[in-house]
């Protein structure tokens, strides 16, 4: 299945959507045009593989070679720092949603205000709904989704994707951003 | 016709909706209680506008954050408008004055359905027993409507009088309702004011509907031991006819229940109710059962337990019809806002309908008359059990297997599920006979059939989860405790010093629907949690049924483990979704007993109160329908932070403070005038959680309030500090910005939170005597300056 619709049948949203990832290369190119870029990671990341790796280490290699800084909600941070990584910040996914609307809001000092934020692991629609706010009220951020869903409320997102095709564009993400594989 | 019921105040000054006046006795009507020697406050029966000012100060220190889930707007005939990208539609309106506006719109259904509920029960009970019968909560509670009182400046004595009451709230409504009109309103505050106007008036409504039934239909009254209930699917005496109702209004059950009482048929009859329903039909006869929580109508009624379905208002599903229809169990509808599309039969003589329903003739009728409802259903439920014979839709494991073969791996399913459930792996596992996946998708189902409307094969495939998962329900049956109704003002004396100061944690209330993210369990788990934490713990609603699920190991429910007390560690409910102004109720009878401020008409210094001083957080963990976002607004209003499971987000709207900008966390110190630094709690006035270890660590969070002693400041910090490590794997880096003085520091943690104080550059603060409202500086306790 490749298609660019939303995965949940009635989340439809307005008349502009998500431009499709077609190929990785587009979002290690968006990643080094944009200045402060954020990753933000939920719980669903606890759970979730790529191949055999956990989605807490591919995220930890990815923000390790590109030099992002993480936002982990909820209680995905204690993975992050259980593996002793220290780039990575505490904020709930409703009030991430609501501080980035804010243009001069920035993770940390020197690290923002950020132009480009990736996210990753949540329930579909809170995801949806998370993209909703940045879309309307952060027009000065653009968005890329992921996960194996379409979200219509990013500015990039996969299409809906199998999960093979999928683990081979996060590999592919990672090597293209230096990562080990 | 009924008589138009007025009110009479008298008041040095009164603001109204109306304007502002100065020496005024105005006859509203007939409403004149001579011998209240409390002042009239200034704000008594407000109109839309007489609390903007401190809505605007909420929503400027819990500023919207919006998520429009459509970025369209097709209300008027201008439309569609695109409002993307800073367009606006034909009217003007822009996307956050829209996004303000449907949480308004929303509002103001919840806030209409719980009004038409209570106008509903006080018509009726006018009629059975006349306009001046005594409304009472129960002994030990002289404050019998703090929510009333506070508002509107009248204490409810006579059914006479709540109908009065709710004359100002249903105008109210007619106001805020025709401000979501295209070309009224046009900024996002405005709306949002007057959501928390809608809110405040739902509150007023649903405390009027239980304190009559309270007061007529002998439910507990204020009773802490009120009487623990059978429930679960497995409570059903099967070798009985069985009625189901379904819905909010009691007075069609209870007429069941009555008829068969005088007519000696218990033995013959077994009673339950679904949603709130059940809980109002409980409190009236103890015998009567609970089947379970809203996302149960359609598992019980395809199971074939019951007999007769009986629905009447509010969260029915609207099909229950058709599928009541397929086990042969007739529906009565019996509410005018839910005919069902049934033939009227109101008029027509008891044994004609009853032999049209027993012989098929007709799937269901609608009955306007209650005591003939009582004595139909009854009748026909006796009649058609032995024809029924049980009949259920559910299919066997056989069928299943059978019918799965032909599954065509479309994911439809799933991509309906909003739970996002792995519905066709599970039926592909059905193939071959393993039927273990279905029965776990059956704990995580909310009931909603999305599925089966999506399946190109037309499956009916929450059936099959439930014929998997049948040992579980066959078995499931536990004990709750019914609603209690109000707090005793005793209650509220003995424990308004430890809330205010800190000691006892804080009261959170569990409330609202079963749109659960991942089963109803994290309800419990969160319950228990701070019960053990020595929180007081109140519910109410489909939360309340849901807590009691969980047993321990010796098989009993936090009701049989925990007092229903309102003190630290008790586990309250105070009963159906109209229940929920108690809650509420306690926090202003705080303000009232403990702190001794005049609540007549005094809305705004009490909110301001409570939302400085008592450590309330709100929870509605399966929050669904309109009337939690009503319910929701109320307690905005009174400055309650409310918490909401994830599914919550679709509310579109969150009220989010900012912990990182100092200046909006300013207060006035009552004392001295001065505008003093505090801690940014509560940090956030209304919050989608993302999963139940983000609602333990933020509702220990929210529960911090300015006012706190060092000792109460102190024990909620160790607990947030507790939760936070457990959850999040650290210790918390905020802690410095709660510390006012050393005093407040927990004592087993000092050296950590000195060294953050250190790092932080921490300077001591005082403690202030809290209030938003530079009117109440100088000993303000008068209420009227
Ligand atoms: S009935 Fe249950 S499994 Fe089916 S869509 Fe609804 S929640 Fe999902
Ligand atoms: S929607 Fe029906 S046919 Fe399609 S995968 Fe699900 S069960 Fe199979
Ligand atoms: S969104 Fe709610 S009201 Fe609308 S169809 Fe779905 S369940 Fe019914």
């Amino acid at each position: 299945m490749m298609r660019a619709e939303p995965w949940q049948t009635a989340e439809v949203c307005g008349p502009t959507k998500a431009q499709e990832l077609k190929k990785p290369v587009v979002v290690g190119a968006l990643l080094k045009k944009a200045k402060h870029p954020l990753l933000i990671v939920g719980a669903n990341a606890l759970t979730e593989k790529t191949r055999k790796k956990s989605m807490i280490d591919y995220f930890i290699e990815l923000s390790t070679a590109a030099k992002i800084p993480v936002v982990a909600t909820s209680n995905t941070i204690k993975a992050f720092k259980e593996k002793n990584f220290d780039n990575v910040y505490s904020h709930g996914v409703m009030e991430i949603a609501g501080k980035l609307q804010d243009p001069d809001w920035m993770v940390a000092p020197k690290k923002g205000p950020h132009d480009l934020v990736m996210t990753f692991g949540y329930p579909y629609y809170m995801e949806w709904l998370m993209l909703s706010a940045l879309i309307n009220f952060a027009p000065q951020i653009k968005t890329i989704t992921l996960g194996r869903y379409f979200q219509p409320h990013a500015t990039w997102s996969f299409p809906n994707l199998k999960k093979q095709k999928w683990n081979d564009a996060l590999k592919e993400i990672l090597s293209i951003l230096g990562g080990t594989k | 016709m009924t008589e138009q019921k007025r009110a009479r105040i008298k008041a040095d000054k009164l603001d109204t909706g109306f304007g502002s006046f100065r020496n005024v006795e105005v006859t509203i009507g007939k409403v004149i209680d001579e011998d209240w020697d409390e002042p009239m406050g200034p704000t008594p029966m407000p109109g839309v506008t007489t609390l903007r000012d401190w809505d605007h100060k909420l929503l400027t220190k819990y500023e919207p954050s919006y998520m429009p889930a459509c970025q369209l707007c097709c209300l008027c005939t201008f439309g569609k408008c695109d409002l993307t990208g800073g367009k606006r539609g034909a009217c003007g309106l822009d996307i956050k004055a829209q996004s303000a506006r449907i949480v308004l719109a929303a509002c103001n259904i919840g806030c209409a359905a719980h009004l038409a509920h209570a106008r509903h029960l006080v018509d009726h009970l006018i009629h059975e027993f006349g306009p001046r019968y005594q409304l009472t909560q129960g002994e030990g509670v002289d404050i019998e409507a703090p929510v009333s009182r506070l508002v509107t400046g009248i204490r409810p004595r006579t059914l006479d009088d709540a109908s009065s009451i709710l004359d100002y709230c249903e105008t109210q409504l007619t106001h805020t309702l025709s401000a979501v009109h295209t070309g009224q309103e046009g900024s996002w505050i405005d709306f949002e004011s007057k959501a928390f106007h809608a809110g405040m008036v739902d509150q007023v409504g649903m405390e009027i509907a239980d304190l009559v039934q309270i007061s007529t239909m002998g439910f507990p009254q204020s009773d802490p031991e009120a009487p623990l209930v059978e429930a679960g699917m497995a409570s059903m005496d099967q070798s009985k006819a069985n009625i189901l109702c379904i819905g909010h209004n009691v007075v069609p059950a209870a007429a069941i229940t009555d008829y068969a009482m005088e007519h000696n048929l218990q033995n013959k009859l077994d009673v339950s109710g679904i949603c709130c329903t059940a809980w109002d039909i409980t409190r009236h006869d103890a015998k009567a059962k609970i089947v379970g929580p809203i996302s149960w109508q359609l598992r019980f009624v395809r199971s074939g337990i019951a007999d007769v379905v009986v629905v009447d208002e509010q969260c029915i599903r609207t099909d229950i019809a058709q599928h009541a229809q397929k086990v042969n169990a007739p529906v009565i509808a019996t509410c005018d806002k839910s005919c069902m599309g049934l033939p009227d039969r109101t008029n027509d003589d008891v044994d004609d309908i009853v032999a049209d329903l027993v012989s098929f003739k007709v799937p269901g009728v609608f009955i306007g008359d209650h005591n003939k409802v009582g004595e139909v259903v009854v009748k026909t439920a006796i009649a058609v059990k032995p024809k029924r014979k049980g009949k259920t839709s559910l299919p066997s494991k056989k069928k299943i297997q059978e019918l799965a073969q032909a599954c065509r791996q479309c994911s439809e399913c799933r991509r309906a599920c909003p739970n996002d459930q792995p519905i066709m792996e599970a039926v592909l596992a059905a193939q071959e006979a393993n039927f273990g996946p279905l029965g776990d998708v059956y704990d995580e189902c909310i009931g909603c059939a999305r599925c089966e409307s999506a399946c190109p094969n037309e499956y009916d495939l929450h059936s099959w989860m439930v014929t998997a998962a049948k040992d579980r329900w066959m078995n499931e049956s536990y004990l709750v405790r019914t609603g209690r109704g109000a707090i005793k003002d005793t209650e509220i004396r003995a424990v308004g010093q430890p809330v205010v100061f800190g000691e006892i944690p804080g009261v959170i209330a569990h409330v609202g629907c079963a749109n659960y993210p991942d089963g109803g369990r994290a309800i419990h788990d969160m319950c228990e949690e701070f019960a053990q934490r020595r929180f007081i713990i109140v519910l109410s609603g489909c939360a309340a049924m849901t807590v009691g699920t969980i047993k321990d190991d010796e098989g009993k429910s936090i009701y049989e483990r925990r007092s229903g007390h309102f003190d630290a560690g008790g586990v309250v409910n105070v009963g159906s979704c109209v229940s929920n102004p108690h809650i509420a109720g306690a926090a202003i009878k705080i303000a009232s007993i403990f702190a001794k401020r005049n609540l007549r008409g005094n809305y705004e210094e009490i909110a301001d109160y409570i939302h400085n001083r008592v450590g309330a957080v709100g929870i509605s963990w399966g929050a669904m329908s309109q009337k939690a976002a009503s319910i929701a607004s109320g307690f905005w209003r009174l400055g309650v932070p409310v918490i909401v499971g994830p599914h919550g987000a679709k509310y579109r709207r969150m009220l989010l403070g900012r912990a990182d900008r100092a200046k909006d966390w300013m207060v006035y110190d009552a004392r001295t005038g001065n505008e003093v630094q505090i801690a940014p709690g509560p940090e956030h006035l209304f919050y989608a959680v993302e999963n139940m270890e983000e609602c333990m660590v933020l509702t220990a969070k929210l529960a911090i309030r300015p006012n706190d002693t060092a000792r109460g400041r102190a024990i909620k910090l160790s607990h947030y500090i507790d939760l936070h490590e457990r959850y999040k794997g650290y210790f918390p880096d905020d802690v410095h910005t709660f510390i006012r003085r050393e005093t407040d520091i927990p004592i087993t943690l000092k050296d950590k939170i000195h060294a953050q104080m250190k790092e932080n550059k921490w300077k001591e603060r005082p403690i202030p005597d809290p209030t938003l409202l530079k009117r109440m500086v100088f000993g303000g306790n008068g209420g009227s300056k």
